[in-house]
């Protein structure tokens, strides 16, 4: 197991019994024993533990996991109970143990703690390194060592093989994500999973390259001031989508943005570019094959493993 | 010594007559909207020098000018100037209404909100974002927006004027109650709402801004705004004459009820567009027409267009901030008019409170 050296949060890797130290970003946890019963209090926390643990051992969800809108495992977790950001709702399901994200309140992590549940926060960065690091951290955590490592491979191996192509790929094009909700339009700077599956996927982040840190509205003018060769539409089909690609090829004042001009305006599957889990290497395959598609098959790619 | 004369130069314009203000505040301070919109017109995140800027408006005047790329014209004709000019006429509407409001109530604290047209706004506008309504039709938004700004201004009159005799202080205690009730709907949807791209335009929209306005928008505000800044305009010397009491201007042949009611239902009509188009933009209701009437003095005829030039102008040079600042991302408008209005706002009471003290 020597391969879990290096995993942050994990406070002695040579440590495999039970209980366990761990340090998340709320202080240092004790896990007592190996936990059965395991709830997350977001949709990529879930999608890590349902590639680690079977399904059964994750025992509530939220909304936003169940729903095939936004959750890429949604049809495993259907029959779950489901919970909300209330403590309450989540002590009724008796978990083993809570893992969630930065975005957890401090207050209901108090309050779980209170009651006894270990309660651990793990961090949440864009780069696979990092999504490496939470397969790995999670897999402890549960008592999965083997097969976090196992899929951590698998992840890795996805991803490297995906960059092995695209970072030789050549001329980049400058790729920009663009959502339309309401009327405002919201573009993925530096700092956003978007921007991380554009970069791995061998595009430069048009949003990053003009400045622009996070997820932030713009205007028609700033798409054509950052003048995309590739946009991109992460946005469910559900919440218009594919009216929106219309609207902006058909919008006359876009029409000298490179990308407008030469078609080049896709609506890709949401919930691979912007859920924090490893899924986001999906969404940089599906853009691959439209960056590069002499370098992709057109085939979609597999589906990742999942515990059994 | 510059202060004492420059105020005793303030002192002369207020005592001068209404039409000599008129001329030279309208002059001063049409000049400086007209200089802001050409600024605001120049500036953006496609850099558009500004000679091209003048040869785009030229030819939009039908004369020849210089020359200008498609892109340049087009970034000019649809994108900047219709939002400019949703931009003043929201301003134009904020500024009417608050100083109308500040001129009924007889209070300079009072502005448009008081009568619950915001948080009206603010009712349809979040019930139209969690209902999903925004996807129904273009125009969803501001249509909702505007519905639900009128109908809690007649709400909040009707209580008023309940059992035929209407009074200024139910007015006020109703929009108080009115407000209260609107903002814990708008508290209830936000936390039942369970859709996380919902909540956040709701944030925007409560936030305030004029990003993707267009000629539709224009379209659809201008109307109802420059249609209730007239009657306001119009019936400015009323107004005046209501500032003295309800049985003072009965003395001298004003209809009072009837009068109040044109002038807040103008009002309402004017920041009901306002607020559909823009959402809830803070400060400029209460504070162009309270800086104005320091400088101009109290009388209506002349607050009442100048507040409407101040406010345009106030929101125009506010929004242009919002949409360069952090440019090609945007800021929201609303939040800039806060950050700018409330601590002027606060210096000018401090100012105001020393001055009394000192008399």
């Amino acid at each position: 197991m020597s391969s879990l050296m290096g995993v942050r949060g994990i406070v002695d890797p040579t440590n495999f019994s039970w209980p366990r130290e761990v340090e998340g970003l709320n202080g240092f946890v004790t896990i007592p024993a190996k936990p059965e019963r395991i709830i997350t209090a977001s949709v990529g926390h879930d999608e890590s533990v349902l590639a680690l643990v079977p399904a059964e051992r994750l025992v509530a969800v939220g909304a936003f996991t169940k729903d095939e809108t936004f959750s890429n495992i949604a049809e495993f977790v259907k029959d779950r109970p489901e919970i909300t950001r209330d403590p309450e709702t989540i002590i009724a399901q008796s978990p083993d143990v809570v893992v969630t994200s930065p975005f957890f309140t401090a207050d209901g992590i108090d309050a779980l703690t209170r009651v006894g549940i270990p309660v651990v926060q793990t961090e949440l960065k864009h780069d696979p390194e990092a999504r490496i690091n939470n397969i790995l951290f999670i897999g402890y955590i549960l008592g999965e060592e083997e097969r976090a490592l196992q899929f951590a491979m698998e992840v890795r191996e996805r991803y490297e093989s995906l960059v092995g192509v695209t970072s030789k790929a050549a001329p980049q094009p400058r790729v920009l994500a663009v959502t339309q909700y309401s009327d405002k339009l919201w573009v993925a700077g530096s700092n956003s999973t978007e921007g991380g599956v554009i970069v791995a996927a061998g595009g430069v982040n048009a949003a990053d390259e003009a400045g622009i840190e996070g997820n932030q509205t713009t205007s028609l003018e700033g798409v054509i001031a950052m003048a995309p060769e590739v946009i991109i539409i992460p946005q469910p089909v559900a919440f218009g989508a594919n009216e929106f690609r219309e609207s902006l090829l058909n919008n006359e004042t876009l029409a000298e943005v490179p990308a407008i001009k030469s078609g080049r305006v896709f609506v890709v599957e949401s919930k691979h570019f912007t859920t924090l889990s490893y899924w986001n290497i999906r969404g940089a395959e599906d853009l691959a094959r439209m960056l590069w598609p002499d370098d992709f098959s057109a085939n979609p790619s597999p589906a990742f493993s999942l515990a059994e | 010594m510059l202060r004492v004369a420059a105020l005793s130069r303030i002192e002369v314009y207020r005592r001068a007559g209404v039409s000599v203000r008129l001329v030279l505040g309208g002059g001063v301070l049409s000049l400086l909207i007209l200089a802001c919109a050409l600024v605001s017109l120049s500036l953006g995140p496609v850099g558009i020098p500004v000679s091209h800027v003048a040869s785009v408006i030229l030819a939009l005047l039908g004369i020849d000018g210089g020359e200008f790329s498609r892109t340049e014209q087009l970034v000019i004709e649809q994108i900047r100037l219709p939002r400019i000019v949703v931009g003043a006429a929201v301003g134009m509407a904020l500024g009417v209404s608050g100083a109308t409001m500040q001129g009924l109530f007889r209070n300079p604290m009072a502005d448009p909100g008081i009568i619950g047209v915001s948080a009206g706004g603010a009712v349809g506008a979040v019930a139209a974002i969690a209902l999903g309504a925004t996807g129904l039709f273009f125009l969803a938004l501001p249509t909702f927006a505007f519905v639900g700004a009128i109908s809690a201004t007649f709400l909040v009159y009707g209580i008023a004027a309940v059992g035929g005799h209407f009074s200024m202080a139910t007015l006020l205690l109703a929009g108080v109650a009115v407000n209260a009730f609107l903002g814990a709907i708008v508290s209830a949807i936000i936390i039942l709402l369970p859709d996380n791209e919902a909540l956040r335009e709701i944030l925007f929209w409560l936030a305030g801004g004029l990003d993707s306005r267009s000629w539709e928008h224009v379209r659809i505000s201008v109307p109802l705004i420059f249609g209730g800044a007239a009657v306001i305009t119009l019936m400015a010397r009323d107004l005046n004459l209501l500032t003295l009491g309800d049985d003072e201007a009965r003395s001298m042949g004003v209809r009072v009820g009837y009068m109040r009611t044109v002038l807040m239902t103008a009002a309402a009509l004017a920041t009901g567009a306002a607020v559909a188009v823009s959402g809830t933009i803070a400060f400029v209701g209460l504070v162009t027409p309270h800086i104005l009437r320091l400088v101009l003095g109290p009388d209506h005829r002349v607050l009442i267009p100048m507040s409407a030039i101040g406010g345009a102008i106030f929101v125009v040079v506010a929004d242009t901030f919002a949409r360069t600042v952090i440019q090609p991302a945007e800021f929201r408008v609303g939040v800039l008019t806060a950050f700018v209005g409330a601590p002027f706002f606060i210096l000018l009471l401090i100012k105001n409170k020393r001055q009394a003290y000192s008399l």
